[in-house]
C-alpha cells in the first residue's frame, strides 16, 4: 500500500517537474497510430490531455494563468478549433513563453496556416505534398511523395535533432514550408534535397512551385525572443508508429535501413521544443578589481578587472554548469570597448580580466550568448568608470624635467632681474645727477 | 644689388649704432631678460617636439609661463619707457615695477599649481 502511495508520488512528481501537455487531435485515431511517439513522451514525464481539435471545452487559459506549458498539435485538417482556442490565444499563448508542436500535412487547414504564417513560416496551399521523382521510398503509391530523406539534410545542431547525425534516412510525406531566410530566428530543421519541389501531384505543373529545390523546408522551428520553441512539421506522418517502425529502402537503390531514423528524430526534437534540451541560464555574476572581492563603487580609468560569471545548462531536469570555449564578455559604453573571450575555470566559472581603457563614462559589462538551438543569453551589468582624482596623477615625471627648470628658471629670472633693475635705477639717477 | 645690400647693411650698423647709445640701460636690462625669456621657451618647445606631449600639463605651464613672463616683461618695457610718458601719464616707473611683480607672483602660483 506504502509503495503504491509511493510510486504514486513519484509519477506525480515527475510529471509535474515537466509541464502539462495539451494535445489536440484530429480524431482518436491519431492517439493510436502515433502511440509510440504520445508514449515517449509520457515516459518522460508529461502529462498529457488529449482533446479532439473542435472540442469546445477547449481553453489555454483560466482566470488569466495559463493552464498547460506545451501544446501538440497534431490536427492538420482542422478548420477551426473549438473552445477559447484560436490563432490569437495560441500567439498569446507563445508570447507568454509557452512551446508549440504542430504537424501539418497536404490537407493543412486554414487556421494552422494561419499560425505557421505567424510563426514565420509559409505552408504550401491544400493538396500540396513535397515530391520528389528521384529520392521515394519503394512503398511509395506512384506520385512519389513519400520521401526518403538523408539525415544529412538535417540541421547541424545535435541540440535540437540529436547527437547522432549518422542515423538512418527519414521518412516523410506531406506539404512544404518556406521559412525567411533572412529571419534569424526561424531555424530550418529538415530540408529537402535539390530535386524535390512542392505542388498538387494531381495537377499538372502550371506555374512555379511554392517551394522547390533546398528551399523546401519539411521541419521548421522557431526559438522566439522570449526563448518559446515552436516546431512546424509539414508531415505528421513523420511521427507515426508507421514510419517510426518501417525500414527505408530508395526506389532505384541507394539508401537503405532496417528501420528509419524517424523515431530518434522525432523524440529528440520533441526534446528540444519543449525545453528539455538547450537551456541555458546565467547563475551568478561578480566584477571586482584585480586582488578584491568586492565591486568598488566606481571603477578608475586603466584600472585591472575580473569579471566572473557561472552558466548553467539544464540537463534531466538539472541545473550543471555549462562548457563552452566561446562564451565572450564585451566591456561597452555605447561601442564595445573591449571584447575578449572568457577562459573556463575548473571550478565551472567563466573568467575575464582586462583593463579598463582610459575614456571614463558609464559601461556596461555584456554577456551575449547566442547559439542555435540554445537559449538566447544576455545578461549586463552597469558600472560607473571615472577619472583619476587629483592625487592620484603621476608625479615628478622625468621627462617633464626640463619644464620644470623652465618654470623654475623663470622664477629666478624674476627674481635675478629684479636685483639688477632695481639697483640700475639707482645708477640712473646717480648718472643724471652727473 | 650691391648697392641695397650696402644700404641694409649701413641701416642695420645705425640701428644698433643709435640702439648702444640711446636707449637708456633700464630698458636693455629688460632687453636682456626678454631675450633670456625667448630662449627658454624656444628650448623647450624644441624638447616638447621630439620628445613628445607625454606630460602635456608640465609643458603647457612651462611654455605658456615663459610666454606670459615675456608679456609681463613687455609691458613693463612700455610702461617703464621715458618716451611713451605721455601714453602712461598716471603711471610711475616704479608703480609699473610693482604691478609687474604682483602678476609675476599670480603668473607662478597659476604656473606651479598646474605643472603636476
Amino acid at each position: 500500500m506504502i509503495l503504491a502511495l509511493f510510486l504514486l508520488v513519484s509519477i506525480f512528481s515527475t510529471s509535474l517537474a515537466q509541464g502539462p501537455t495539451l494535445v489536440l487531435l484530429d480524431n482518436q485515431v491519431i492517439r493510436e497510430t502515433h502511440s509510440i511517439f504520445f508514449k515517449s513522451l509520457q515516459e518522460r514525464g508529461y502529462t498529457l490531455t488529449f482533446k479532439i481539435a473542435d472540442d469546445a471545452s477547449l481553453a489555454l487559459s483560466k482566470y488569466g494563468e495559463h493552464l498547460y506549458k506545451n501544446l501538440i498539435i497534431f490536427a492538420p485538417a482542422v478548420e477551426e478549433f473549438g473552445g477559447m482556442l484560436n490563432v490569437e490565444t495560441i500567439t498569446q499563448f507563445i508570447d507568454d513563453g509557452g512551446n508549440v508542436l504542430i504537424a501539418g500535412s497536404s490537407i493543412t487547414g486554414d487556421v494552422l496556416r494561419e499560425l505557421a504564417s505567424e510563426c514565420g513560416f509559409e505552408v504550401d496551399e491544400e493538396g500540396t505534398f513535397v515530391i520528389d521523382h528521384l529520392n521515394y521510398d519503394v512503398t511509395d503509391q506512384g506520385q512519389h511523395t513519400k520521401l526518403v530523406v538523408p539525415s544529412d539534410f538535417l540541421i547541424d545542431a545535435p541540440v535540437i535533432v540529436g547527437v547522432n547525425k549518422d542515423v538512418a534516412p527519414l521518412l516523410y510525406q506531406g506539404t512544404g514550408i518556406l521559412a525567411d531566410p533572412e529571419n534569424p530566428l526561424v531555424l530550418p530543421l529538415l530540408t529537402a534535397d535539390s530535386t524535390a519541389y512542392s505542388y498538387n501531384p494531381e495537377q499538372p505543373i502550371k506555374e512555379y512551385p511554392h517551394a522547390a529545390g533546398k528551399d523546401t523546408v519539411l521541419i521548421a522551428a522557431l526559438q522566439a525572443r522570449n526563448n518559446a520553441r515552436v516546431v512546424f512539421s509539414g508531415s505528421i506522418a513523420f511521427f507515426s508508429d508507421e514510419y517510426f517502425e518501417s525500414p527505408v529502402k530508395k526506389a532505384h537503390g541507394g539508401l537503405e535501413a532496417a528501420k528509419s531514423g524517424n523515431e530518434a528524430v522525432a523524440v529528440a526534437i520533441s526534446k528540444w521544443v519543449f525545453k528539455e534540451h538547450g537551456q541555458l541560464r546565467v547563475k551568478s555574476v561578480k566584477h571586482h578589481k584585480v586582488g578584491e572581492s568586492v565591486p568598488p563603487q566606481a571603477y578608475t580609468i586603466m584600472e585591472d578587472v575580473v569579471y566572473t560569471t557561472e552558466i548553467e545548462i539544464l540537463e534531466n531536469g538539472q541545473w550543471k554548469p555549462y562548457t563552452a570555449d566561446d562564451v565572450q564578455l564585451e566591456f561597452v559604453r555605447i561601442d564595445p570597448f573591449v571584447r575578449t573571450t572568457m577562459k573556463r575555470k575548473p571550478s565551472g566559472e567563466y573568467e575575464a580580466r582586462f583593463r579598463i581603457p582610459d575614456v571614463y563614462g558609464v559601461y556596461q559589462f555584456k554577456v551575449e550568448y547566442d547559439r542555435v538551438g540554445y537559449t538566447r543569453l544576455y545578461n549586463s551589468t552597469l558600472v560607473s568608470v571615472r577619472p583619476l582624482q587629483h592625487t592620484q596623477y603621476e608625479r615628478f615625471i622625468v621627462s617633464a624635467y626640463p619644464y620644470y627648470t623652465g618654470a623654475f628658471s623663470m622664477m629666478l629670472g624674476v627674481f635675478v632681474f629684479s636685483f639688477v633693475f632695481l639697483h640700475m635705477k639707482d645708477d640712473e639717477k646717480k648718472s643724471k645727477k652727473e | 644689388m650691391l648697392l641695397l645690400t650696402c644700404l641694409r647693411r649701413t641701416k642695420t650698423k645705425n640701428f644698433y649704432n643709435e640702439y648702444v647709445n640711446k636707449t637708456p640701460k633700464k630698458l636693455k636690462v629688460i632687453d636682456a631678460y626678454l631675450l633670456y625669456i625667448l630662449l627658454s621657451g624656444i628650448v623647450q618647445f624644441v624638447y616638447c617636439l621630439l620628445v613628445g606631449t607625454f606630460p602635456f600639463n608640465s609643458f603647457l605651464s612651462g611654455f605658456i609661463c615663459c610666454v606670459s613672463s615675456f608679456v609681463l616683461a613687455v609691458c613693463l618695457r612700455l610702461q617703464v619707457n621715458q618716451e611713451n610718458k605721455v601714453d602712461f601719464a598716471g603711471i610711475t616707473p616704479e608703480r609699473a615695477y610693482a604691478d609687474f611683480i604682483f602678476a609675476q607672483l599670480v603668473l607662478h602660483l597659476v604656473v606651479m599649481n598646474f605643472i603636476g
